[in-house]
């Protein structure tokens, strides 16, 4: 049996003789699987597995959702499409309420622009006036 | 004859190799790490400025705004620290902000292109001019971002935008033979309106199945042989891991807007027709008047350049640029050449125009 080697030499890898195989084989069949995802029967038969699958659902999901609002009624909790319309309206106070603070920082940027307008013109008629020479 | 049987050494070297690879693979890297502070909420939606770096009399005038897509973080432009866009844009000098969508959840399921371009990034917008103390700003926009800040320019072009900067930005729709998205969303197909019925939003599962299903082997097996083969330099294995970790963080899109992106953009190329209406309003691209940098990646399978290039004979811009970058959608910009390409490009086309 050899012996190991020392630090810095390649580690054992059971996978690497087969690389370049591996390599040339993932190569093609990338390519090939490109032009499979790209094709009009690829679109068409994920389209019916898709559709497949939720016409298949639907009649659970239906059930569900009538089970799910009737123990909601019962328990007197509210249903999903209430929880969801109250948190429309909140975003639309959530949109008031930033454009009131967008208000008040233009009022704010205003005032202080106003003030220092002031203050220059006070400083300025404050200012000695220079003596005149004869 | 000496049969080639590892050493023991050798065999725990491999199973720690195999240790590894399932760590890196199921684990979340640390991302996002430049510092930022949250400056704007709404909904779900959160404005975050970066730390400038750079002192405020060094720094450019003209703040630049970050806008990633509805379905993925848009910390892919923050990924990890040394190879950050955001890092190297405020190391150069720039005032940058992120707008994060954030996710949607059932309650946001009627939010439209018209709610995100013309409600949520004007406010975002105002926030930006009013804490830079600036009235122009730059807008970049990558993916579906680039279809947000596109209709925003067109709806409001005498908001003080200065710099329009669009990433792989899929605008036209009109070569449906040479769109993999059109087919699959063609109205023979998919049912969209089915589809929404049944989940509300258009799942973040379903969007990353069709991303990765326009290269099935490269982004199912050959990505992570990638990291086999690699697992010996922690630089890459670093880089595998960041880019893992945005990938499997999975967003949905709201429901309305995810509609609007197939029927309106996909079947009917509406914005490129100038049928587009947002708020009942035609998008006219004519009114676009910013100065424009289209960055189209060259090797883009989920957008490709044919997607990019119309939009420069549709507006009025009298500074306008293609950049064309060899690599793919998302490479270009978080890829490993990004920061002597991409970034340095951007970087140099902005600084003349941000002060």
């Amino acid at each position: 049996m050899p012996e190991s080697k020392g630090d810095g030499a390649k580690p054992f890898d059971p996978f690497e003789p087969f690389r370049g195989v591996r390599d040339a084989y993932l190569d093609a069949m990338s390519k090939s699987m490109i032009d499979a995802v790209n094709s009009e029967s690829y679109a068409q038969a994920t389209g019916a597995m898709l559709d497949y699958c939720l016409t298949a659902s639907a009649p659970f999901r239906e059930a569900l959702d009538k089970a799910m609002m009737q123990a909601l009624m019962q328990l007197s909790l509210p249903s999903r499409q209430e929880v969801a319309a109250l948190a429309e309206r909140f975003t639309n106070v959530e949109m008031r309420l930033d454009d009131l603070d967008a208000k008040a920082d233009r009022m704010l940027h205003a005032m202080a622009e106003l003030s220092e307008a002031r203050s220059a013109g006070k400083e300025a008629k404050q200012a000695p006036v220079a003596p005149k020479h004869k | 004859m000496q049969a080639a049987v590892p050493s023991l050494e050798q065999a725990l070297a491999f199973q720690e190799r195999i240790r590894t690879f399932s760590r890196v693979v199921t684990s979340k890297a640390a991302i996002a790490q430049t510092p930022k502070e949250l400056v704007w909420a709404l909904n779900k939606a959160r404005l975050y400025r970066y730390v400038p770096v750079v002192g405020s009399q060094r720094r450019h005038r003209v703040p630049l705004l970050l806008v990633f897509a509805l379905m993925n973080r848009p910390y892919i432009l923050d990924l990890r620290p040394g190879h950050s866009f955001v890092e190297f844009m405020i190391g150069h000098g720039f005032d940058v902000y992120l707008l994060d969508w954030g996710s949607p959840g059932f309650e946001d399921r009627n939010l439209k292109f018209d709610d995100y371009a013309v409600e949520y990034l004007p406010r975002a917008v105002r926030k930006v001019k009013a804490i830079s103390g600036s009235e122009v700003f730059s807008l970049l926009g990558w993916c579906i971002g680039a279809i947000l800040t596109t209709i925003y320019a067109a709806m409001r072009p005498h908001e003080g935008m200065r710099n329009l900067l669009l990433l792989t930005a899929p605008l036209d729709f009109s070569k449906r033979e040479e769109l993999t998205f059109a087919r699959w969303t063609d109205a023979k197909y998919f049912d969209v309106d089915k589809v929404l019925a049944a989940f509300g939003n258009m799942p973040g599962e379903m969007i990353d199945y069709g991303a990765k299903a326009l290269k099935p082997v490269d982004n199912y097996i050959t990505n992570y042989c990638k990291l086999w083969d690699n697992l010996d330099s922690p630089r890459a294995v670093e880089a595998w891991a960041a880019m893992n970790t945005w990938v499997t963080d999975k967003v949905p899109m709201a429901g309305a807007a995810y509609r609007q992106l197939i029927v309106e953009l996909y079947r009917n190329n509406a914005l490129m027709r100038g049928s587009l209406h947002i708020r009942n309003q035609r998008v006219e691209l004519q009114r676009i008047e910013a100065n424009l940098l289209d960055v189209i990646a060259e090797g883009d399978h989920i957008t490709p350049p044919c997607q990019s290039e119309a939009i420069l004979d549709k507006v009025s811009s009298a500074d306008k640029e293609i950049f064309r970058v060899p690599g793919g959608h998302i490479g270009i910009m978080a890829g490993s050449g990004a920061h002597r390409t991409t970034w340095p490009h951007i970087e140099h086309w902005l600084a003349s125009r941000s002060d």
